[in-house]
This record gives C-alpha cells, sequence and structure tokens, in this order.
C-alpha cells in the first residue's frame, strides 16, 4: 500500500486512526508500488472492493485490538498472585447473549454492504466493449471480437498484453483450453476463474491511461507462477490508434535483408505453431498455422505485430530491456500512450531472453515440451520445444520478428 | 488385553494367559510385552500413543517440506527446487501436515483420552480402533512412497480438476494420492464410528450429555463432521481414480464435464474437514484454560452448543473457497453470509475463553502459555477469515498469501498450538512424567515468535499481490523500497526455522523427560476431569472402579467443595487420595478385549488391494484374498477371549466384568 | 460395559445397558448407513449432472428397459419383506426358519444382481461402454456401486447363515441378523431412489 496515498485521502486518513497503531505499522510495513497491489485501485470496479475494505479491515482492526488488549488485562490481573481459588462460577446468561449479539449486528451491518457490492460488481448490462480472454498453459489469449463502433472490423488476436480503452466499461469474457486459470489484475478488479467449458464475466475498466500487472492465480500445473499478464489502458484516441495498427496490413521484409532470411526460418520451422496474419508461402499461398496438430490444449500465441507488446512467453519476459522497461512504466499517464504506442525498436529490444528463448525455451520455461515424454498426449507438446536453431537462425529470426510491429 | 487383573494387589502382574483359538485356526496372540504387545494390541491407550508417534513422524516429514518451500522463495527466483519439485512439495506440504499429522494427532488425543474422560474402559469396538490406526499408517505410507515411485503427487492438496486429470499431472503421483487418501479416509470413517458410539453409549453412571467435559464434546462434534463429509470426498477420489486409472471422463471437459463437480464435492468435504482440524485445538484449551484459571469453563453450555453449531453451519459454506469460481451472484451472496454467520459461534467460543481466565487465579505453565497462545493467534486469524467472508474482498485476496497467512494462523495458531498445550497438559497422565516447564517456555517462545515471523509477513505479502502455489516469485513484481516482497520473504523464511527451532526443543525436552524426567505427582495440575481419577499412566483397565459422576468437572468437585458461608472453595481431599480410594474398592474382575492379528492384517490386506489399481489386477486379487480371510477371521473371533482362556490369579472364573466389548 | 460388576455370563456383552440404549453395533450400523447416504448422494448428484451429457454412444432414453429393471427391482423389494421374516425367526430363536428366510433373501438378492450383470451386459452390447460418454460412465459407477452393496449384502447373508448353522455365531444371534437386515433394508431404499430417479423419470 501506498502510504502517501492513504494519508492524502481524509476518509482512509479517518479509518487509518480509527485502526490505530497496528493499522499504521502494518501500512508502514508495505512496500511503495507494488504492481499488484490490491488496496491501489486504478479503477472503479476495484474501487468499489477497496471501499468496502476500508469498511471491514478497520472493524477487524478494531475488534482485533480490543480483544487482544482484554487479553492481555486478564492475563496480567488475574495471574496467580495467591489469591484464593474463586467461586467455581459456571457463567452468566446475560452476557453471553450480549457477546452473541454484538458481533452479530456488526456482522449484519457487513453484511449489507457486502450483498450491495457482490450484485453491484456483477452488473454487465452496460458493458461498452468484449474481449475474449483465453487461458491456456502457461499463457493468455486477448480476442477482440469484431466492434465497428471501436474500429475493430476484423478480429484481432493478441496475447501477452491485454490492451483497452480507458473509462470504458471492458466486458472479459473468460474460458481456458485446459485446467482452470484465473484472471487478476488486482489494479483493476479482483480474481475470476477461467474455467473451461465454461464462460465466465469479468468486468474491467481504469481510470487513467497505464500498465497494470495481474498473475494467473488459480493453480495450473507446472509453470503456473510463470504465467504473468499485463493490462494496457489508453486514451479512446491512442486506443483506436493501436486497433489501427493491429489491423494493419502484412508487409514483408525487403528481399536481401536479414529479416527476409528470418522469414524463411520462421516459414521454415515457427509457423506449424505461430499464425503470422498476411504471412505468405513462397508460392505465394497463406502461410496458416496449426497448432492444434502439435499443441496438446490447440493453441500458440498469434505473433502479428508482435512488437507492438512489450511481452512475450506468457508475460514471462520483457520484449523490452530494462531502462526502456522502466521507461513506459514510469511514464505519466499523459506520456504513457505514446510511449506504449512506439512498440519495441531494435535498440530497446531484449536480445538476452528473445534469443535465449529461442535457443531453448523449455530452459527458460518449465514445460512439457521433451519430444521423448509425450505418449500422454498422443505426441503434443505442452509448451514451446527446443527447435534446435541454430546461431544463425537466431540472427535471422530476431531481425525478422523485429520487423512484426 | 486379556488379562485379568486384581487392581487392589500390589503386583501388576498379567495373569497366566492360555490363547484362545478361534475356530482352531489361528491362536490369538498374547503377549503383553515387546512389540508384538503393540502390533496387535486393541487397548485405547497404546493405539493412542501410536497415532501420537506416527502423526508425529509426518509432522516431521511435512515440517521439512515446509522449510524447503521457505527456503525456495527466500529469495527472488529460487533453484532449490524445480518448478516440478516445488509442486510436489506444497501439495505433500498440505497433503502430510492436514491428513497424517493434523487428524492422527487430534485421533491420538481423542483415543487416548476420550474413554478415559467419560469415565470408560476402552473404546466401543477395540478391534476397529486397531484397525483404523493401521489403514491410517497404511494410506501415509502409500502417499509418501510416491515420492520414490516416480514423483509425488503435484496438484495442490485440493487436487483441481481438470489438471489432475491424467495428460495434465502424467506421473503416478495423483494415483498414489488417491489412494493413500481414500485409505486414511476409511480409517477415518471407521473411527469416528467408534468415537461416535463410545461417547453415546458408554459414559459412566451419570455422566449426562452436559457433564461431559468440553473435550470429550469437541470431539464428538469432529466425528459427526467426518461421519458425514468423509463419503462426499471418497465419491470424488473415486471418480478421480476412475478417470485415471480405468478411462472414465468425469472431468474431461471435451466430453461435456464439468470441472466445478470437482471443487463442489471436495469442499462439501474440505470446508468441515477444516473443523474437523481446529475443534480438538478448541477442545483441549477448553480443558486447559479452566485448570490453570481454577475455575470452570464459563458459559459451559454456550462453548459446547457453539461448538454444535460451528460443526453445523460448516456444511453450509463449502462455496466461500469458490467465490472466484464463477458461481453467479446468488449463490456468492448466500455463501459470504453463511460464511459471517459462522463467526458468530467462534466469536462466543473465545469471549468465553477470556471470561473463563476473568476473575482467575492463573497459573502460567507451558500448557497454559499454549493455550493462551490459541486464543490470541486464533483471533487474529479468525478476523483475517471474517475480511475474506466478505465474498468482493475475497477475490482480491484468495489464492495469495493472504490466505495462506490466514489459514496458518487459524491452523498453526489454533491447531497446532492446542494440540502442543495438550502435550504439556496430558504427558504427565500418558507417561507419569513432567515434561520440562523450562524447555516448554523455550519451546512456546520460539514457537510464538517463529510462527508470527513466518506468517505475519504473508498478511503483507498477499494483499501487496504475491499469489500462493508459484515456485518463484519475481523482482518485477515486487515493488520498490526497503518493505519490498523481498524483505517480507526473507522474514518468513527465517522465521520458519525460528518455528522449526521451537519443535525442535520440544523434541528435546520428550527425550530429557524420557531419560530423566521428574516423575508426575498424581494431580500435578490440580485438574478438573474424570481421566485424572486413573493412575498415571493409566492402568490397562483405566479405572479400578467405574465412577459415579455428579458433577461437570467431577474430579474436581471431589477434592473441593464451596464454604457455604465463605463461598470460598475449600479442599477436602486430594487426587492422590481419591486414587486411592478408589483402588481400595475396586471391581472385583475386569475383563478386556483381547488383541487380536486381524486388525493388522485387514489393513494390510486393504492397502494391498488398493496398490492394485496401480499395478494391475493380479495385485488386486491377492489383496482382495486377504480382505476377505482377515474378514471372515475377524467375525469368527470372539471379542472378548472365552472365559476358558483364563486362569485368574486366584483361580476363580466367574462373575467376570466385561470392560467392553467390539 | 462396565457400569454395575453383576454380567456373569457373554451373553451380557450385547444387550447391556448403554447410554442411549442402543447396542453399541446397532448404533454404529446406524452411523454406517448415514454415512452411506452421503456416498450414493455424492454419486446420484454425479449422475444426475451428466445424464443427458452424451456425446457417443446411446442416450439414456434409447437403451433402459424399463419393464425388465421393473422385476428386478420388484424382486429386491421382495427380499426385504423375507428379511423382516429372517428377523423375527430370529427374534424367536427359530433357527431353521432364519435359515431358510436367509436363504430366500439372499437367492433373491442374488436374482437381482443376475439381473443388473445381464443388463449391463446387454448395454454393453448395444455400445455403452464404461468409458463411452459421461452418462455410460456415471451410471455404471452409480449402478456398479449399489451393485457391489448388494453383492456384499448376499455375501453377508449366506455367511451369517453358515455361521448359525455351525453354530459359531459371537454374540446375540438375533442382533446380529438385524444388523444384516438393516443393511439390506438401506440397500433396497437406496435402490428404489436409484430406479425413480434414473429409470422412471425422463431426462
Amino acid at each position: 500500500m501506498d502510504t502517501v496515498n492513504n494519508v492524502k485521502s481524509s476518509r482512509r486518513r479517518i479509518s487509518t486512526t480509527v485502526a490505530g497503531l497496528t493499522g499504521l505499522l502494518f501500512l508502514a510495513g508495505c512496500a511503495t508500488n507494488a504492481p499488484q497491489d490490491t488496496w491501489q485501485a486504478k479503477g472503479p470496479n476495484a474501487q468499489k472492493i477497496s471501499d468496502l475494505q476500508w469498511i471491514v479491515f478497520p472493524i477487524a482492526g478494531v475488534v482485533g485490538v480490543l480483544v487482544l488488549a482484554l487479553a492481555g488485562y486478564i492475563m496480567f490481573k488475574y495471574r496467580d498472585k495467591g489469591q484464593p481459588i474463586p467461586t467455581q462460577g459456571h457463567g452468566k446468561p446475560t452476557a453471553e447473549i450480549i457477546l452473541t449479539i454484538v458481533p452479530a449486528l456488526i456482522l449484519t451491518v457487513v453484511g449489507v454492504f457486502t450483498f450491495r457490492a457482490i450484485f453491484e460488481l456483477a452488473k454487465t448490462e452496460d458493458t461498452e466493449m468484449i474481449i475474449n480472454v483465453t487461458g491456456q498453459q502457461w499463457w493468455w489469449e486477448y480476442d477482440y471480437p469484431v466492434q465497428t463502433e471501436l474500429g475493430i472490423n476484423t478480429p484481432i488476436i493478441s496475447s501477452g498484453q491485454l490492451v483497452m480503452p480507458v473509462g470504458t466499461k471492458v466486458l472479459l469474457r473468460e474460458t481456458s483450453r485446459d485446467v482452470i486459470h484465473s484472471y487478476w489484475i488486482p489494479a483493476l478488479n479482483g480474481k475470476k476463474d477461467a474455467v473451461p467449458g465454461r464462460i465466465h464475466l469479468l468486468r474491467l475498466e481504469a481510470d487513467k491511461p497505464g500498465i497494470f500487472a495481474g498473475q494467473c492465480t488459480e493453480f495450473c500445473g507446472l509453470s503456473h507462477a510463470n504465467m504473468r499478464m499485463e493490462a494496457v489502458a489508453l486514451s479512446k484516441e491512442d486506443f483506436a490508434k493501436w486497433v489501427a495498427s493491429q489491423q494493419k496490413a502484412y508487409t514483408s521484409p525487403a528481399d536481401g535483408t536479414l529479416a527476409k532470411e528470418g522469414e524463411t526460418v520462421f516459414l521454415n520451422q515457427c509457423v506449424r505453431c505461430h499464425q503470422v496474419n498476411g504471412l505468405k508461402k513462397a508460392d505465394g499461398t497463406p502461410a496458416l498455422a496449426a497448432p492444434d496438430e502439435n499443441v496438446y490444449s490447440g493453441a500458440a500465441p498469434n505473433l502479428s505485430h508482435l512488437m507492438s507488446r512489450n511481452t512475450f512467453a506468457g508475460a514471462m519476459f520483457d520484449l523490452l530491456r530494462k531502462s526502456c522497461r522502466a521507461d513506459v512504466w514510469d511514464a505519466t499517464s499523459e506520456e504513457f500512450g505514446a510511449k506504449y504506442l512506439a512498440g519495441v525498436s531494435e535498440s530497446c529490444l531484449n536480445q538476452t531472453d528473445l534469443r535465449a528463448w529461442l535457443r531453448n525455451a523449455p530452459a527458460m520455461k518449465p514445460m512439457y515440451a521433451d519430444p521423448t515424454k509425450l505418449t500422454k498426449t498422443g505426441g503434443k507438446y505442452r509448451g514451446m520445444p527446443n527447435l534446435g536453431l541454430t546461431e544463425n537462425d537466431i540472427d535471422k529470426l530476431v531481425a525478422y520478428l523485429l520487423t512484426l510491429k | 488385553m486379556a488379562i485379568i487383573e486384581r487392581p487392589s494387589s500390589e503386583v501388576a502382574t498379567p495373569a497366566v494367559v492360555a490363547p484362545s483359538q478361534a475356530l482352531g485356526a489361528i491362536r490369538r496372540p498374547v503377549a503383553s510385552k515387546g512389540w508384538r504387545s503393540w502390533l496387535f494390541t486393541v487397548d485405547h491407550k497404546k493405539i493412542g500413543i501410536m497415532y501420537g508417534v506416527v502423526a508425529m513422524v509426518f509432522f516431521i516429514v511435512g515440517g521439512v517440506e515446509a522449510l524447503l518451500i521457505r527456503l525456495q522463495l527466500a529469495l527472488p527466483d529460487g533453484r532449490i527446487l524445480s518448478a516440478d519439485q516445488y509442486n510436489q512439495m506444497f501439495t505433500m506440504h498440505a497433503t502430510t501436515m492436514i491428513f497424517l499429522f493434523a487428524m492422527p494427532m487430534a485421533g491420538a488425543f481423542a483415543n487416548y483420552f476420550l474413554p478415559l474422560q467419560i469415565g470408560a474402559r476402552d473404546v466401543a469396538f477395540p478391534r476397529l480402533n486397531a484397525l483404523s490406526l493401521w489403514l491410517l499408517v497404511g494410506g501415509g505410507l502409500i502417499l509418501n512412497a510416491s515420492w520414490f515411485l516416480g514423483g509425488a503427487a503435484d496438484g495442490g492438496w485440493f487436487m483441481y480438476a481438470p489438471n489432475s486429470g491424467p495428460v495434465f499431472s502424467p506421473s503416478n503421483g495423483v494415483d498414489f494420492w488417491v489412494l493413500g487418501l481414500q485409505i486414511a479416509g476409511i480409517a477415518s470413517l471407521i473411527g469416528s464410528i467408534n468415537l461416535i458410539v463410545t461417547v453415546l453409549n458408554m459414559r459412566a453412571p451419570g455422566m449426562t450429555l452436559m457433564k461431559m467435559p468440553v473435550f470429550t464434546w469437541m470431539i464428538l462434534v469432529v466425528q459427526f463432521l467426518l461421519v458425514f463429509s468423509l463419503p462426499v470426498i471418497t465419491v470424488a477420489l473415486v471418480l478421480l481414480m476412475f478417470q485415471r486409472s480405468y478411462g472414465a471422463t468425469f472431468f474431461d471437459v471435451s466430453q461435456g464435464a464439468d470441472p466445478l463437480l470437482w471443487q463442489h464435492l471436495f469442499w462439501i468435504f474440505g470446508h468441515p474437514e477444516v473443523y474437523v482440524l481446529i475443534l480438538p485445538g478448541f477442545g483441549i484449551i477448553s480443558e486447559v484454560l479452566p485448570t490453570f484459571s481454577r475455575k470452570p469453563l464459563f458459559g459451559y453450555p454456550f462453548v459446547v452448543f457453539s461448538g454444535a453449531s460451528i460443526g453445523l453451519v460448516g456444511f453450509g459454506v463449502w462455496a466461500h473457497h469458490m467465490f472466484a469460481a464463477g458461481l453467479g451472484p446468488v449463490s456468492v451472496a448466500v455463501f459470504s453470509i453463511s460464511t459471517m454467520a459462522i463467526a458468530i459461534p467462534t466469536g462466543v467460543k473465545i469471549f468465553n475463553w477470556l471470561l473463563t481466565m476473568w476473575g482467575g487465579k492463573i497459573w502460567y505453565t507451558t500448557a497454559m502459555k499454549f493455550a493462551i497462545g490459541l486464543v490470541v493467534l486464533f483471533t487474529i486469524g479468525g478476523l483475517s477469515g471474517v475480511t475474506h467472508s466478505v465474498a468482493p474482498s475475497d477475490t482480491q485476496q484468495t489464492d495469495t498469501y493472504y490466505i495462506v497467512a490466514h489459514f496458518h494462523y487459524v491452523l498453526f495458531g489454533g491447531m497446532v498450538f492446542g494440540l502442543f498445550s495438550g502435550f504439556y497438559y496430558w504427558w504427565p497422565k500418558v507417561f507419569g512424567k513432567l515434561l520440562n516447564e523450562k524447555l516448554g517456555s523455550w519451546n512456546f517462545w520460539f514457537m510464538v515468535i517463529g510462527m508470527n515471523l513466518t506468517f505475519g509477513p504473508m498478511h503483507i505479502l498477499g494483499l501487496q499481490g504475491q499469489p500462493r502455489r508459484m515456485y518463484v516469485w519475481t523482482e518485477a513484481r515486487a515493488g520498490e523500497g526497503l518493505f519490498n516482497f523481498g524483505f517480507w520473504n526473507m522474514v518468513s523464511s527465517i522465521g520458519s526455522f525460528v518455528l522449526a527451532v521451537g519443535i525442535l526443543f520440544f523434541l528435546i525436552n520428550v527425550v530429557i523427560t524420557a531419560r530423566n524426567g521428574k516423575q508426575a505427582p498424581a494431580d500435578p495440575w490440580d485438574a478438573r476431569t474424570l481421566e485424572w481419577l486413573a493412575t498415571s499412566p493409566p492402568k490397562e483397565h483405566n479405572f479400578d472402579r467405574i465412577p459415579v459422576v455428579h458433577h461437570l468437572d467431577e474430579f474436581f468437585h471431589r477434592k473441593y467443595e464451596e464454604d457455604p458461608n465463605t463461598h470460598t472453595m475449600r479442599q477436602i481431599a486430594t487426587g492422590e487420595e481419591l486414587i486411592r480410594a478408589e483402588e481400595a474398592a475396586a471391581d472385583s474382575d475386569i475383563h478386556l478385549p483381547g488383541p487380536s492379528y486381524w486388525p493388522l492384517v485387514l489393513a494390510i490386506g486393504i492397502g494391498v488391494l488398493g496398490l492394485g489399481v496401480v499395478y494391475g489386477t493380479p495385485v488386486m486379487v491377492v489383496g482382495a484374498a486377504v480382505v476377505l480371510l482377515a474378514s471372515f477371521g475377524w467375525v469368527l473371533e470372539p471379542s472378548v477371549p472365552e472365559a476358558i482362556d483364563y486362569a485368574s490369579p486366584d483361580g476363580d472364573g466367574h462373575s467376570k466384568e466385561i470392560a467392553t466389548h467390539g | 460395559m462396565a457400569e454395575t460388576a453383576t454380567h456373569t455370563d457373554h451373553a451380557a456383552d450385547h444387550g447391556h445397558h448403554s447410554s442411549t440404549g442402543l447396542s453399541n453395533n446397532k448404533l454404529a450400523m446406524w452411523l454406517f448407513l448415514g454415512s452411506e447416504c452421503l456416498l450414493f448422494g455424492g454419486l446420484i448428484s454425479t449422475y444426475m449432472l451428466y445424464r443427458g451429457r452424451v456425446q457417443n454412444g446411446p442416450h439414456p432414453s434409447q437403451i433402459y428397459d424399463i419393464p425388465f429393471t421393473s422385476v428386478s427391482s420388484f424382486v429386491l423389494l421382495m427380499s426385504s419383506l423375507t428379511m423382516v421374516l429372517a428377523v423375527t425367526s430370529a427374534q424367536r430363536d427359530d433357527d431353521a426358519r432364519t435359515n431358510l428366510w436367509l436363504t430366500i433373501t439372499a437367492l433373491l438378492g442374488a436374482t437381482f444382481i443376475g439381473g443388473q450383470v445381464y443388463e449391463f451386459t446387454t448395454f454393453y452390447r448395444e455400445g455403452l461402454g464404461f468409458t463411452t460418454s459421461l452418462f455410460s460412465s456415471s451410471f455404471y459407477s452409480l449402478t456398479g456401486f449399489h451393485g457391489v452393496h448388494v453383492s456384499v449384502g448376499v455375501i453377508m447373508l449366506l455367511s451369517t447363515m453358515g455361521i448359525i448353522k455351525r453354530n459359531k455365531i459371537t454374540g446375540n444371534k438375533a442382533e446380529v441378523v438385524e444388523l444384516v437386515g438393516l443393511y439390506w433394508h438401506f440397500v433396497d431404499i437406496v435402490w428404489i431412489i436409484i430406479f425413480t430417479l434414473i429409470y422412471l423419470i425422463p431426462s
């Protein structure tokens, strides 16, 4: 929790005072700007939850302090000082009844607020935008269905970062292709499980442009810890630009460049699973990925416009070098849009991780990608295998991937 | 044991025992000393001690697993364990602690003290009692054998489908997990039926339900919870087994299955299970707090009824584990409210414990310190529990370290502190020696400090967004400043070792006490309940004369009476005098159930039968044959040896008293 | 129980004083059956959830032979009657009749099992294997579990009879028969519920 922000808000200040010393110590013990802090709401849904917490936590804190103080008092006052053995009284029913009713009343108050918040947070009628979110071991796919009023005229399929306009009530329709995952961007809302065979709804809305971190929160197997997400909120104008960039036609690299050679490597290797929209084979026919033939859960990230995202491999690694990344993350909300839309330039590319990934992906992220251990999946992979690329191939591929803006 | 003993005679001689011939096939075991006397015993006290030993071993195993987890998480991108090893580690840590430590340790106390507290000579079904123990041992061995047979289960103790399916969890770990739990589940079911019958049917004359010690009451509630929740997890485990081993598709979404079926079945069991874990701790401190406050429990009926209502409501709150699972707002609201409701009886308990101490004459023994530790730590855990009964708030907290903090305050601060309080309180009863109080103090303070250092920071980590069940955490999400994830994870890891040292003090204490501990007086704590009317350690038949009960806290009221004028308590007898009086008026002949081979044989048969699921039909057939054989041997063996099996010390074979049967 | 020192023979082992008035064995059996209710409850819920989920193979309505199952259900129902007669005979200490009724009960139970084996075989031939669909898996699990319970009951009936014949019974004879009877009635009642929910109410 950011202590500075808390003190600024008068309501919070009052509550904090009420919660007493314990609360203050607790807040002082928190990191500044933890990206997944649950108490730094950046949108109305998370704010609703936060408001509720600012009722419940102080009450719990006060009750806790009172009970512990009472315990301390009793422990001191009634220690054995040589007094006689007390009368063997068996209790006072009035005291019992009072001590039952008081907590019940407190909980009734909490219950009323809770009840209201549950139904408010479940509201979906006034949705302004829909994004389909699909979990798969161990990454998320974002699929923007056609919504002409937002400029989305052909479906956009992306991964790594969820991009959305600010001040817009976005409805995520979550599902999963294999096991249960859970989508959680703490700054925007609580979490909701993505369950295979079901569609669950989660509303997100961001107040200001910025980037918000999240993490899969339902244990989903081997690389659960590496299944991260980032939600990017852009101003409505910037979002329109982003939509346009995602619908831009594919341009093949110029002949004779390293990138062009990289395209050939991509066609030979990567396209088995990874789609790049508009990519054509040497004979001019469209190159269509067939991840369902190679990947057990049925999909692999669509890499069209890869360099417009800042992450890869299920948001486990950054495409931006540390300093470039910090530049985007720390940008003010006014500057953020432009910085984000600039994408990944060659000078900013995190070559180390990207190359290591291309060299041997399973060494970077635990996956079931050992070709000798695929009997239970009928020979299909769960994760990206080691493709045995040469350093030369990797140079070419990196050059090619940099063109996917 | 099949002995006739003249309690009044000073020499504790097991009588000459001639073996009985069940069906003329196998002779009854007769050993009353040595390892055979333990292996084939049906004595609830020996079984209780064995439960304790087994649970303690698994406590250490689970503890080592916990330390490895904390080592891995002390620094970002930990490299002590691989992702796979870590996932196995946290799965087995929880499974071990819940099913192989907490439940059996509560079982140890229940087995040992329940008959003593109600003035009985054994449980209702002594052989079934032995069967429970051996099945538990079998289940525990199968669960842990998986470490050496291709990897342990790696799906979390909640084992959510479809991640637990054959494709997503390809090693045999989950198969062993299912089997181990199934077998341990049968053990618990048998044990719980046994204990319920014991409490309901075998109370000493005059002990009405509302004169039963609170520990007995809480154990009774727990057993009812088990009887009605275990079959539900049994169904879930059977479905999972059919899917993994026989090709069924209960949780295969491509066949149209609904993964939430598992969650509902699991938590309908899993939430009552939480109270199964905590109520024995509540029961223990409800004995300890009054004893060391020198006052009866404040509001006994309220404590009893709140325990019972916690049990009842506990069946109606399971979906609060699923607030993020997409249930729909109506279900969420209902379960949110019912979860808040359960806080009320829990609060009642805490207030009653505090008011028990109010106006008392508090004696700070180690047992009392642990009991107060429970009250304080459980209060913290309970309040953080209230914060996530608020469903919207829970959607931010669930599956983060905040939850880990919460349930460790409740289970470690609640249950484990309760059990340790019980160790120090009842050790002299069981072994006749007092645990060293000085070492006990070290034990307590290291545990309190270690526990708060370990689990306290997890509240902060969770609220700042560190999810649980992650084999690494990354600096990218750690935040800035001194007090970031790095700091708190390090504190927590250091705390876990402080905690481990605390538990080491206990083990040292046990060894030292066994070697040269102080002989305990008959009534070292000026205690209140019937178990102290037996000698320490109790004789094989528990009571020389079955007590007739007139009061709640019968033992105390035999020692003290209220002065009608001054209303102060006046001692009229010491515990020792009372025990001697009982010996003098001992029942003439006491007839106890005989030891038996069959519980052990049957348990082995069931274990082998289970392994057949993994190792194929022939193994299963062998197991089934052993089970059938053992069942017939069991049925045909008289539960109490025939009179001709005895040659009573004075040659008088008549007027035998049946201590129990079963 | 050791409440008084007046018991002089082993008959006192059973049917003696207990705090509830029920014998230990009977109380335990009731608790066990209570637990079994939840077991079948879980299995029935699973079936009810999955009965319409058929991606391969036959649907419930295509495969159930209700007249046949009605007959075998009737047979099982009748066995409850004969079980009652066995219990009454045992209480009258009439070993011959007890054994007779136990045998008939066991035969009726075995007939039911035979019917179930026949039914399963037919279903299998018609393409409903254990793993065919969610419906088939949950159907076989539920009815199979019940079948195992009936089989265990038959074994218990026959064993009880054998033990009575050889006069090897440990404890109160009438109570042993009554306990087996309790179990048998329970298994019967469960079948009535299963038959109604599964066969009679269309999905």
